[in-house]
């Protein structure tokens, strides 16, 4: 099956990009998901920049507006997602507790519908 | 006559059955409905076997998963005939000749894998007990809805949820490898814990919840067999039958609760604490203790009792709380202990023990203000404890319980 890997982080942990948190996990990062090419299981996912650069389109009663920021203010923020072909859920959650994060964060882990990627 | 007979294969050999129609099939749903059907099939086959007389075939386990094997498959085929719009042939009706060729021994016993599916960390809490007792020791829907007090629907939904996402999130059905083994067991084990804390809680063993106590003691039994090497597994086995081999002297002949201290021994079925004796000294055998192996402790310390002429065992009591806490600190425990310290310290160092508790955590835990009322009338603070007394007995107690409290806030304020 495959499952999205989507992270949850408070973005202000890592100050600037080039900052040392930020090096130290994107170095991380890049260890991670080179173990995931090698055993073949990455399908793909991307890291995002800061909510900052964020615009929202949202489309109320049919009519679209922009709003300049992420799609809802919260403590933690979308910072990035991978996507994973292993054989069931407890392979999935595994590789979600192997993920780089700084000390808080959060990965939440869904299924893929079938075909969509 | 086969009616009854079919009511009790179901029901003792539905969780394996339906445990090994799902290891196969990877569906839950399907083994459900496959051994429903066969159910059905028996209601109509089982009363022509007048062969053998009894109308049942020899071997009702066999006979259910050979016949749900076949609606499993049949169901399937439907499936992918619906999408191909082909008919096709249907299964030949199952015949008293099912009865003579099957062994139960042949069944796959995938009982424990279909135990850690249901108490995945990944299922909601609220319906892990409720998915265990209905897969695994075949209770209806029905049943578990009024021990776990909510509406037959709302129960009913919860497990068509569970079963959606043991299936959309791709839950493995699998006993899980080393790395994840102590905490998945340990979410197998809460789950029964809160399972049969439900069934526990009715001193009364007639109300709703004491319902599935049977269930309990066979399913811990199903679970030390297949974990034989687990020491929290064997301890909890032990607890379960500690505590129910006191059910017979819960009650009084008024039918008001009697608490452990007064409980009379000669009433304790001796069979199950024996039971209990032996899990208790295999899990110890281990040399690794946990808190339930402290709690079974605890509860063996009580069996232990011959005769109300025997003083109480409260000192070794309090010596295993103090060694709980070390395990599992929490709130509970410490007001279970204070019960203790009562007796071996005294009701004012018990009273300051409770008081220095989260009150705000107890406000509506019913025995918090039953501890706190028997401690302020041991110490002559009787309008307190009529107040705390009638806390108690606002918040709704069993029909035993209530009996027991009111007739101890008037010991404290005589009418």
């Amino acid at each position: 099956m495959e499952y999205a890997l989507v992270i949850y982080e408070d973005e202000a942990v890592y100050g600037e990009e080039g900052s040392q948190v930020w090096l130290d996990i994107f170095a991380q990062h890049e260890a991670f998901a080179a173990e995931l090419v090698e055993k073949g299981l990455l399908r793909g996912g991307a890291g995002l920049k800061p909510t900052n650069t964020a615009t929202t389109v949202r489309k109320v009663a049919g009519q679209h507006a922009l709003h300049d920021g992420p799609f809802a203010e919260s403590k933690e923020q979308l910072g990035g997602f991978y996507v994973i072909e292993v054989p069931d859920l407890d392979a999935a959650l595994a590789w979600a507790r192997k993920l780089p994060l700084t000390a808080d964060g959060a990965v939440e882990v869904r299924p893929v519908l079938a075909g969509s990627t | 006559m086969a009616k009854g007979l079919l009511d009790q294969a179901a029901r003792t050999h539905g969780g394996r059955v339906i445990a090994a129609l799902a290891a196969r099939f990877r569906d839950l749903d399907l083994a459900e409905e496959a051994f429903a059907d066969a159910c059905l099939k028996a209601a109509q086959v089982w009363p022509r076997l007048s062969s053998e007389g009894d109308g049942a075939p020899r071997d009702p386990a066999a006979w259910l998963y050979a016949v749900a094997q076949r609606q499993a498959l049949d169901r399937l085929r439907r499936r992918v005939t619906r999408a191909r719009h082909v008919p096709d042939p249907p299964e030949p009706p199952p015949s008293a000749e099912d009865a003579m060729t099957d062994d139960a021994r042949l069944i796959p016993d995938e009982r424990l894998r279909l135990i850690f599916v249901c108490c995945h960390p990944a299922v909601a809490p609220d319906a892990r007990a409720a998915l265990t007792l209905r897969l695994v020791c075949g209770l209806t829907t029905q049943e578990i809805a009024r021990a776990f007090l909510v509406s037959e629907p709302t129960l009913a939904q919860r497990l068509t949820r569970a079963k959606r996402k043991i299936a959309d999130a791709g839950i493995p059905f699998e006993v899980p490898g080393p790395e994840a083994w102590s905490e998945r067991l340990g979410a197998v084990l809460s789950t029964l814990e809160v399972a049969y804390a439900k069934a526990h809680e009715d001193a009364a063993g007639a109300g709703a919840h004491a319902g599935y106590a049977r269930e309990m003691l066979d399913l811990t039994a199903v679970l030390v067999e297949l974990l034989p090497g687990e020491p929290e597994c064997l301890s909890f086995a032990a607890l379960v039958r500690y505590a129910e081999a006191r059910r017979p002297a819960r009650l009084d002949e008024d039918g008001a609760m009697t608490p452990l201290s007064q409980q009379d021994p000669a009433l304790w079925r001796r069979p199950l604490i024996a039971e209990a004796e032996t899990l208790l000294r295999r899990a110890a055998r281990w040399r690794r203790p946990g808190p339930r192996q402290l709690q079974a402790a605890i509860h063996a310390a009580w069996c232990g009792r011959a005769s109300l002429a025997e003083p109480a065992p409260w000192p070794t009591v309090l010596a295993l709380y103090d060694a709980l806490l070390t395990w599992r600190d929490d709130a509970v425990v410490r007001l279970n202990r204070a019960v203790a310290v009562a007796e071996v310290s005294g009701p004012a160092q018990a009273l300051a023990e409770v008081d220095g508790l989260d009150s705000a955590l107890f406000r509506d835990f019913g025995p918090f203000h039953a501890v706190r009322a028997d401690l302020l009338a041991r110490l002559s603070r009787g309008d307190e404890a009529v107040a705390a007394y009638d806390r108690a007995l606002a918040l709704d107690p069993a029909p035993a319980e209530r009996l027991w409290l009111e007739r101890r806030r008037a010991e404290v304020a005589p009418a």
